[in-house]
């Protein structure tokens, strides 16, 4: 079956064919009132920036958020699926979704199509039971809750920091910097995350975005 | 099969739908035996699309290529989805034009169900899923935009699925030279003359300097409530004039054997009655 | 080696005034074998309509048959004849309905619509890509050369004589330089009330 596909398909350049890929800087930090998420906003095919003000950020229910790292369309397809699951409990239930819950949707698409994904999620959010949950899903579809998660090509970069530099505890204010750090930091050593810094505070009270603008990242590091 | 055909007929049954794979084995098969299997009509293309303070405008170039040859001089790149939604394709020629078809006539029959204009994101959800499903076999790079009740509207839909929403987006083998003029030129609020010129200089770039992209630029603007098409709107690379006249006499070339034959009807008309409609 | 030069086939069709052409090579060969130079490669799917199929000969012949059988019913069930414009959207559909296993072949189609005469040339890819032109559209393994000799020979609004010289030296002498067509040529040229079939004589090597 192979020639079904690929032979007949004319040879173009792989900034053009080439799957479009979010190699990617993601992150977010439990807090006591909620969760604080951030991530650059590239997105390349090959080594073309395909777009740089992507929003990685990606909305799956009222209070809960998902950061997209790995294949665009793989991540948008799975995110649009939990929507549509989280929303059908929503309405069925009368109640909004927990986050467990939206991870566990994440992680059932992920793992049981595991052969056709590339697809690395951070899922977190604000519910009534525990609050602010972070939960990681890695490439194979494992889901494990964690105090803060990094994902995406430029985290492998940020490990150490973000080890050295997280504290139990931290405000809104502190997580905010820990978190814009952490990723202008990934941004400036990885190739393919850059553009501008897009965080977003989510609490009981709903979600909260800023931005921060290419020419104004942090620079704590160079001083 | 054939007989299957007449029968499925006969008892009002469809045609099967959707692709068939039936000569997949057998042209594997060949391809084995070392015959290379041709290559499909592509339109390494630019478009692009720009968002501008009272709707939307598209642009394409009107090259088709087949390998080197330049098959089409003026083909259409700006497909019709709805009567406020267009799209520009590039990637292989068949895709673009099969895949716009279909989601033109979804919108339609969409339209007649709900009785209102659909809107450009329900475009854009059939593509990306349709194309998500194929796992980028069907190769389209498409650039939607569109005017709805929500505003103008302007997105990319690349052949795995994956879908960006930005003010300007360029697609095709020529979107980098198209890109580094909107990166350039692009303001926001622009009225429609400015748009229309920065449009026009973008698809420039990708003709002059893209060897996949030629001819002429295409440009349709979107407005609410309205749509203009130019195609062209403006010539680039103009045909060149032939020096010389090579027309033959009558009688140059050797005719074998001549028959004339009168044009035949596949029907036989053996009976015709007209009737009154009381 | 390409498929589509598997059995060597080169096609043309023209526009003039009024009046439409279609020619084609004769040959059919395995590679560079000649088997046969009395091979059809046009074939009438209306009254004033043709189509004109290079490429694999097994498709050729198989794809002509399906064709056939779906004008027949579509005059049967219509109780008219076919337009050009609605042929090669059928032609299209069939060819893009197999495009992860398609036919070997890449149409041309020529006629003058059943109502209006309106004369119509179009073709398509193997995929079915359709495209519909003004002066000439061509196919085969002699595809460069066909282009550049109708570049260079054709002129709109030709009479039906003119129309047929023209589509005769082009055709005979793209083919000259290709190894894979050639042997014998056939032009069939359409008006509104006669359709003139001519066999050309040509280099026979």
């Amino acid at each position: 079956m192979s020639l079904c596909q690929n032979d007949i398909a004319y040879d173009a350049p792989e900034w053009l064919t080439g799957e479009h890929m979010t190699g990617t800087t993601i992150m977010a930090v439990e807090f006591a009132d909620g969760v604080v998420f951030g991530a650059d906003s590239r997105t390349s095919t090959g080594t073309y920036v395909a777009n740089r003000v992507t929003d990685k950020l990606t909305q799956v229910s009222d209070k809960i958020y998902c950061c997209r790292s790995g294949s665009a369309a793989d991540t948008q397809a799975i995110a649009d699926y939990v929507k549509l699951y989280l929303d059908l409990q929503e309405n069925e239930t009368n109640e909004d979704p927990t986050v467990e819950v939206a991870s566990r949707v994440f992680q059932m698409l992920c793992y049981q199509n595991r052969d056709m994904l590339s697809a690395s999620i951070i899922c977190a959010g604000w519910d009534k039971n525990k609050g602010g949950q972070v939960y990681c899903l890695p490439l194979g579809g494992m889901c494990v809750r964690m105090p803060f998660a990094i994902g995406g090509s430029g985290s492998t970069y940020i490990y150490g920091h973000c080890d050295n530099t997280y504290k139990e505890g931290m405000t809104e204010e502190q997580c905010l910097k820990f978190v814009a750090d952490a990723v202008a930091l990934a941004m400036h050593r990885d190739g393919s995350s850059g553009g501008m810094i897009r965080l977003a505070v989510l609490t009981k009270d709903g979600c909260k975005r800023l931005n921060i603008p290419g020419n104004q990242l942090p620079t704590f590091w160079s001083k | 099969m054939v007989s299957l055909a007449v029968d499925n007929m006969l008892v009002g049954k469809d045609e099967p739908k959707g692709f068939l794979f039936e000569n997949c084995r057998r042209n594997a098969f060949m391809a084995k035996q070392g015959v290379t299997l041709p290559k499909a009509r592509s339109t390494g293309t630019t478009i692009v699309g720009v968002i501008f303070n009272e709707g939307v405008v598209l642009g394409a170039d009107t090259r088709a290529t087949g390998g080197s040859i330049v098959c089409d001089l003026n083909c259409e790149k700006i497909h019709y989805i709805a009567d406020n939604v267009y799209c520009c394709g590039a990637g292989t020629a068949a895709d673009t034009e099969f895949t716009t078809r279909m989601v033109s006539s979804k919108m339609e029959l969409l339209k007649l169900r709900t009785g209102r204009e659909g809107r450009v994101i329900s475009a854009l959800r059939m593509l990306k899923q349709y194309l998500f499903r194929y796992q980028g076999h069907v190769s389209a790079a498409l650039v939607l935009g569109g005017v709805d009740v929500t505003g103008p509207a302007l997105y990319t839909v690349y052949p795995h699925g994956s879908t960006d929403k930005l003010p300007y987006v360029t697609m095709g083998s020529g979107s980098l030279a198209a890109m580094s003029v909107f990166e350039d030129g692009y303001k926001v609020g622009m009225n429609e003359e400015e748009a229309k010129k920065l449009v026009r200089d973008a698809i420039r770039a990708g003709i002059v300097n893209d060897l996949g992209s030629g001819s002429n630029v295409d440009i349709t603007v979107i407005k609410q409530g309205s749509v203009q098409q130019f195609r062209p709107y403006e010539v680039i690379c103009k045909k060149s004039e032939r020096q010389g006249d090579y027309t033959f006499p009558a009688g140059t070339t050797a005719v074998k054997s001549s028959h004339d034959m009168v044009p035949f009807s596949a029907l036989r008309v053996t009976d015709e009655e007209v009737m009154e409609i009381s | 080696m390409s498929i589509l030069e598997y059995n060597g086939a080169s096609i043309v069709a023209m526009k003039g005034k009024n009046c439409v052409a279609i020619a084609a090579d004769k040959r059919l060969g395995i590679r560079f074998q000649t088997v046969s130079c009395d091979f059809q490669k046009i074939f009438p799917m209306g009254k004033k309509l043709f189509i004109g199929l290079p490429g694999l000969a097994t498709d050729v012949q198989t794809f002509a048959n399906e064709l056939k059988f779906h004008t027949n019913l579509y005059n049967l069930s219509e109780s008219r004849e076919i337009s050009p414009k609605v042929f090669l959207s059928m032609v299209s559909n069939f060819l893009y309905q197999r495009r992860f296993g398609p036919y070997f072949i890449e149409p041309v189609i020529a006629g003058l619509d059943p109502k209006t005469d309106e004369p119509f040339i179009a073709s398509t890819d193997l995929i079915g890509c359709p495209m519909v032109t003004d002066d000439f559209v061509v196919a085969g393994t002699c595809l460069e050369q066909l282009y550049g000799m109708c570049e260079t020979l054709y002129k709109p609004d030709m009479q039906p004589d003119e129309l047929f010289e023209c589509i005769s030296q082009s055709l005979l002498n793209a083919q000259d330089r290709d190894a894979y067509s050639g042997w014998g040529g056939v032009v069939y040229v359409i008006e509104p009330n006669k359709i003139t079939k001519r066999e050309l004589k040509a280099r026979m090597d």
